[in-house]
């Protein structure tokens, strides 16, 4: 019989600003450790937490002075959310796989593959609609191996 | 909050130019890697290699960094290599698929195998 976990949270504030997301990936991948995320998936959790956060402080919250990044994470059922919230001053959204011949031949900019990266490395991954009308982009990943 | 937290040095051994890359490749980093590159080059570097150490963490926009760099390597006809990646970048390289462009080796010493050998 499938054992329930008892809820496990985290929750994390900062200032929009580049250079705090490394705060972030170092909390949740600390969290991640302590229940039972996989080494390797905890690499994995790290630069998708990072890609996120940037991707709130640049786009989501227009590099505006003042703002914040807001960072959920809850470890329920085995499975670790991880939610990542700015005040959506812009949208953005969708993770196209990048053409790297596009980008390597200056037919498409190199940059823009963080929501890509993001997809790839987590479980699952999307937006939720906020009633504040911020962005929250949301990402889970299994705890244990899945049968 | 700083974000530039990245030393690049540059150095060549048995005709390999390499530039060490010490330190985390972000947003601030483009400037002191294709400094670097575009110094080689001047030299005449037909054979790079981007030796990492020390990397705990490469952002989506230092591998943009790393796709410019590219297209002048592929640009110029020369040959671009990289080495001391942690495995979980190396999967990332993979993912984007900056390793159909870049010759992925371990470490220094094997990276250097590998591009003298392409040179005989």
């Amino acid at each position: 019989m499938h054992k329930v976990s008892p809820p496990l949270s985290i929750k994390l504030s900062i200032p929009s600003e580049f250079g705090y997301e490394r705060v972030v990936r170092e909390a949740v991948a600390s969290f991640a450790r302590r229940v039972g995320v996989a080494s390797e998936r905890v690499e994995d959790l790290k630069t998708a937490v990072s890609e996120a956060c940037l991707n709130a402080i640049e786009h989501g919250n227009a590099q505006m002075p003042g703002t914040r990044v807001d960072v959920n994470c809850v470890w329920e059922n085995d499975v670790l959310m991880v939610r990542v919230l700015d005040h959506g001053l812009r949208r953005y959204a969708g993770h196209v796989a990048p053409c790297i011949a596009c980008k390597v031949h200056g037919e498409a900019p190199p940059r823009g593959m963080g929501l890509y990266l993001i997809a790839q490395l987590v479980d699952t991954c999307g937006f939720e609609s906020s009633p504040d009308g911020g962005n929250v982009l949301y990402m889970s990943m299994h705890t244990r191996a899945m049968a | 909050m700083l974000d530039d937290d990245l030393s690049v040095h540059i150095r060549e051994r048995e005709g390999v130019a390499i530039i060490d890359l010490i330190g985390d490749v972000t947003t601030f980093a483009e400037e002191k890697i294709t400094g670097a590159y575009n110094e080689v080059s001047r030299r005449g570097a037909r054979n790079i290699l981007l030796n990492f150490r020390q990397n705990d963490y490469i952002k989506s926009a230092g591998i943009a960094i790393l796709i410019g760099v590219v297209t002048e390597v592929n640009r110029r006809n020369q040959r671009l290599a990289v080495s001391g990646l942690s495995q979980h970048f190396q999967k990332i390289f993979r993912m984007v698929g900056l390793a159909q462009y870049i010759d992925i080796y371990q470490d220094e010493d094997e990276a250097i195998r590998g591009l003298t050998a392409a040179m005989t």
